[in-house]
């Protein structure tokens, strides 16, 4: 039975020591500078200026959630073993799966806090500049922020059994093929092959599809976002997520850290 | 400790110096920036963006920005901005003025203009509430295409639009009836005019505009041309012959600006303004000849 208390207390924990990484102070210094950096690069064109800062805002913040998602979630129990933190947490009364559910949520936690940063400081530039900012807008940023948690959840489950390399390799993979599936099922579709189309379509529902997570065309165009596709596109991250965690804990559990 | 400190401050002024000097010596253009620009396909473009179409389409946007802007006859690049603006709206396909950008632009000849037209119509699709796209389809089909029944059709349907100016019915009425065009052109480039995108289309469509004005004096002189044929059996051997001998069919030559002045082309043999050197003809391959004219003359 998993503990809330438990894994709370890893997560708090998880929020401490990412906090306390000035890797993570650099990316998300060099996410304000290339969301203010919009300002300058929509001066280039005549025209459509808001939108240019805001898709390069958005950006940023979507680029640099999958960045730090990602290099932190590669190392999250690998630091623990190599600095061999492990044993002494594993002795105690706490299941390996109450263990990686607390680091994962509080890599999330920590995520989240970025990439909140982030959005205030897409949300002044963008005030500053005049640009309208409406719902659509936090709708895409929110959406940005599932992004990054499903990333996360990929990246501890590679790193639940695989070195901190191999779990980046791994990951950004998954992070390139998710944003091609919707494309791969189009063109399995228009291939006219049905075996081509059965396994495109089949590829597409299993590897995670995360252009289901980017409103940002919508966000910035201030287009209609009706609420249930942002609750269903959340739902999906959710329950994503909480696949690949039930995985990442099968395989944790059978680990061998000697 | 402070000897130690001058070699290092002396170590670091030299290699800043080194590197500043060797980098004043180096091409400012990369070799990406010499020859045609590299345009990928809509379709790879969108398949590379991995997200990120948004951003990739500002890229692609500045680029065709930065073509109008610096070169000095962009209309003589239609078919490369419209290969920029092809992927940018497959890219972003909620944009706008890009849409409007390669209507303005993509006039280099009947295939750009068509290209254009493509464009257009993908724009209607996604702005289907946006009466100014079906006036831009409607300009090219009656203006570069000469075609006027299509024009018509392209721009009825804006007539219902919310915001579409009043006459553009009959503007519809117009294209479906003046075969001449001067005046229909008037009318579309004057609304054109009120809601040019840019700076660079305005001052485009007041070349046009100019262009109509000195086709209606034009053919003023033409007329009079053609009476002094009847009066005298023969044609004229300048223009000054109009307001010239004992019956003069003109008392005065029409005005040009800026000491501009009417003379006969010597290949085509018509009356033309100096400054322009051609006649007013709107269509891409009637203009396409109008260099030719020119280089001739």
């Amino acid at each position: 039975m998993i503990s809330p208390q438990r894994v709370s207390a890893i997560a708090t924990n998880t929020v401490r020591e990412a906090i306390r990484n000035k890797v993570l102070y650099v990316l998300l210094f060099f996410a304000l500078v290339l969301i203010s950096t919009g300002v300058l690069l929509s001066t280039l064109s005549y025209v459509e200026r808001d939108r240019i800062l805001q898709d390069v805002g958005i950006a940023a913040i979507r680029f640099f959630g999958a960045a730090m998602a990602i290099f932190l979630g590669v190392g999250l129990i690998h630091k623990e073993v190599d600095r061999r933190t492990i044993y002494t947490v594993l002795s105690k009364p706490l299941s390996r799966s109450e263990f990686l559910l607390g680091k994962y949520l509080g890599l999330v936690a920590t995520l989240w806090l970025q990439m909140a940063v982030m959005g205030v400081g897409f949300a002044v530039t963008s005030w500053l500049s005049e640009a309208p900012l409406d719902a659509g807008h936090a709708y895409a940023i929110g959406l940005a922020g599932m992004e990054a948690a499903l990333l996360a959840a990929v990246a501890t489950m590679f790193s639940s059994f695989s070195t901190p390399l191999l779990s980046a390799l791994f990951s950004v993979g998954i992070y390139l093929v998710g944003h091609l599936t919707r494309d791969l099922r189009e063109l399995g579709a228009a291939s006219g092959s049905e075996g081509t189309a059965t396994v495109t379509s089949l590829l597409h529902r299993v590897l995670p599809d995360l252009e289901s997570l980017n409103l940002s065309i919508q966000a910035v165009h201030g287009l209609p976002i009706a609420p249930a596709e942002v609750a269903f596109a959340v739902l999906y991250a959710v329950g994503y997520s909480a696949a690949l965690l039930v995985f990442a804990t099968i395989l944790f559990q059978r680990r061998d850290f000697r | 400790m402070s000897g130690s400190l001058a070699i290092r401050v002396g170590l670091l002024a030299a290699a800043i110096g080194v590197a500043h000097v060797a980098h004043a010596r180096l091409p400012v253009a990369s070799p990406a920036e010499q020859g045609e620009p590299f345009v990928p396909r809509p379709e790879v473009a969108r398949a590379t963006s991995l997200g990120f179409a948004a951003v990739l389409a500002d890229y692609y946007w500045l680029r065709a920005v930065q073509i109008v802007g610096g070169e000095p006859n962009p209309e003589h690049h239609g078919h490369l901005l419209g290969r920029f603006i092809d992927v940018v709206t497959t890219l972003d396909p909620w944009v706008s003025h890009p849409y409007r950008f390669a209507a303005v632009w993509m006039v280099e000849d009947e295939e750009a203009v068509r290209a254009a037209n493509r464009l257009l119509e993908r724009a209607i699709e996604y702005h289907p509430d946006d009466w100014r796209m079906h006036f831009y389809l409607g300009f090219n089909h009656f203006y570069y295409l000469g075609d006027n029944e299509t024009a018509a059709d392209a721009l009825e349907p804006a007539v219902r639009l919310r915001g579409a100016p009043t006459y553009l019915s009959r503007l519809v009425a117009r294209l479906r009836a003046d075969r001449e065009g001067l005046d229909t052109a008037e009318a579309f480039l004057r609304e054109l005019l009120k809601s040019a995108p840019d700076p660079y289309a305005a001052a485009e469509y007041e070349k046009a505009l100019d262009e109509i004005e000195t086709e209606r004096r034009a053919r003023f002189l033409d007329r009079a041309r053609e009476r002094y044929r009847e009066r005298n059996g023969r044609d004229i051997a300048s223009v000054e012959d109009l307001v010239r001998g004992p019956s003069p069919v003109l008392e005065r030559l029409p005005p040009e600006p800026n000491d501009w002045e009417w003379v006969l082309h010597e290949e085509t043999g018509k009356i033309v303004s100096s400054f322009y050197m051609y006649r007013y003809e709107p269509h891409v391959a009637a203009r396409a000849n109008h260099g030719k004219e020119g280089e001739g003359s």
